[in-house]
């Protein structure tokens, strides 16, 4: 092996290894993704752990069926809302955020 | 070995045995949950006691004076929750008075509940007892709020998050009085022990491990590495700077910052 290659080798090293470090605030956090009913809309906010809020997630929401009832984008507040829909039912609301980060909750029946 | 010895080495022992007994009161809240999923019941259980945890005795204890909880930012008031429960150790013959309440999560974040029981009077120690008591229950993920003081007479603030720690994980705090770091005060630590026979029971060999003691640092942080899953309780004790009459004669106060925190086997 000569220098040059070793040079080389300690520089990609170096590359990947400030990849990971950039990277890993972000995979530390755990997405999460709460629902609640008030006066016949549904309201979701999506965070991470410390309190951060999951900004352009994707919505999508799903009834007991696995039929797509809702999607949307969370607003910079990590909001997103909609009508609940006639049928009440347990809703599974997914949100999934940037680099494959995703999370869901039941909106139970009982809580509507 | 003479007579007048053994009489002596057995006042000696009994006095101390006493001291022991005197020294371990905890105030306590136990919730029926400490970390609260969205497959859990938001519904949670609160125990308020003031018992010795590690041996088991309970106190009688009055209506406490402030019981509520500290949630984004904001107390409630929970004092009404409370209804008056009877229990005992499995030594005890004679029940005594405790308080049990109720909370309903209905938001992710932490929920710091905190208690001011009534003054203990307490013979033994021609003291009375305040023991402010905090546990921190964490909801759907948010973690945030678990380091924030409550604004109590004193108490303890976390520095290590105060839920979802393993067995040997350290537990460091710092004691808080009228806000001001205490510094060099004794932490008292005792282990929510199970009564004989039951899962997760622990005898103490001898007395200095029924109740262990740190000391906070100039800046009032203590730490402590907790060695069996379950519930600790820590509690930092400070004299008040007020004094309170019993008989028409002027008593001390011993002022308790008490914390808990559960831990599990890693496995």
């Amino acid at each position: 092996m000569n220098d040059s290659f070793l040079r080389m080798l300690g520089g990609v090293v170096t590359l990947v290894a400030t990849l990971l470090l950039l990277q890993s605030p972000a995979l530390a956090h755990k997405v999460n993704v709460f629902a609640y009913v008030e006066n016949g809309t549904v309201y979701t906010e999506s965070y991470f752990p410390d309190g951060r809020k999951v900004e352009e997630g994707a919505i999508e929401v799903f009834d007991k069926a696995g039929i797509k009832v809702a999607e949307g984008k969370t607003d910079h507040e990590g909001r997103f809302s909609f009508p609940l829909p006639a049928v009440k039912d347990n809703l599974n609301i997914v949100v999934n955020a940037s680099m494959g980060h995703k999370a869901s909750y039941l909106l139970k029946k009982t809580e509507m | 070995m003479s007579n007048n010895f053994t009489v002596v080495a057995l006042a000696a022992a009994s006095s101390l045995f006493v001291a022991t007994q005197a020294l371990a009161h905890f105030g306590v809240i136990t919730p029926s949950d400490d970390i609260v999923t969205q497959d859990d019941d938001k519904k949670l259980g609160l125990a308020v006691k003031f018992i010795h945890p590690m041996e088991g005795p309970y106190m009688e204890m009055a209506k406490p004076r402030q019981f509520g909880v500290m949630a984004g930012g904001e107390k409630t008031d929970l004092l009404a929750s409370l209804a008056a429960q009877k229990g005992k150790s499995a030594e005890q013959t004679e029940s005594f008075t405790y308080w049990q309440g109720n909370y309903q999560i209905k938001r992710p974040g932490d929920y710091t509940f905190f208690l001011e029981p009534a003054p203990y009077w307490e013979p033994a120690e021609d003291v009375f007892i305040i023991h402010y008591t905090k546990v921190c229950v964490n909801a759907l993920g948010l973690e945030e709020g678990w380091d924030q003081p409550v604004g109590l007479e004193t108490e303890i603030v976390p520095l290590s998050r105060p839920y979802g720690l393993w067995t040997g994980n350290l537990f460091t705090g710092q004691v808080l009085v009228k806000g001001q770091p205490a510094a060099n005060v004794p932490v008292e630590v005792e282990y929510l022990n199970p009564a004989a026979g039951k899962k997760g029971h622990l005898k103490p060999p001898s007395d200095p491990y029924i109740t262990q003691v740190v000391k906070t640092d100039a800046n009032g942080v203590f730490s402590y590495a907790m060695p069996k899953a379950g519930w600790w309780g820590f509690a930092a004790l400070s004299e008040a700077s007020w004094k309170m009459k019993k008989d028409d004669v002027e008593k001390g106060i011993e002022i308790g910052a008490v914390y808990w925190v559960h831990n599990i086997d890693p496995k």
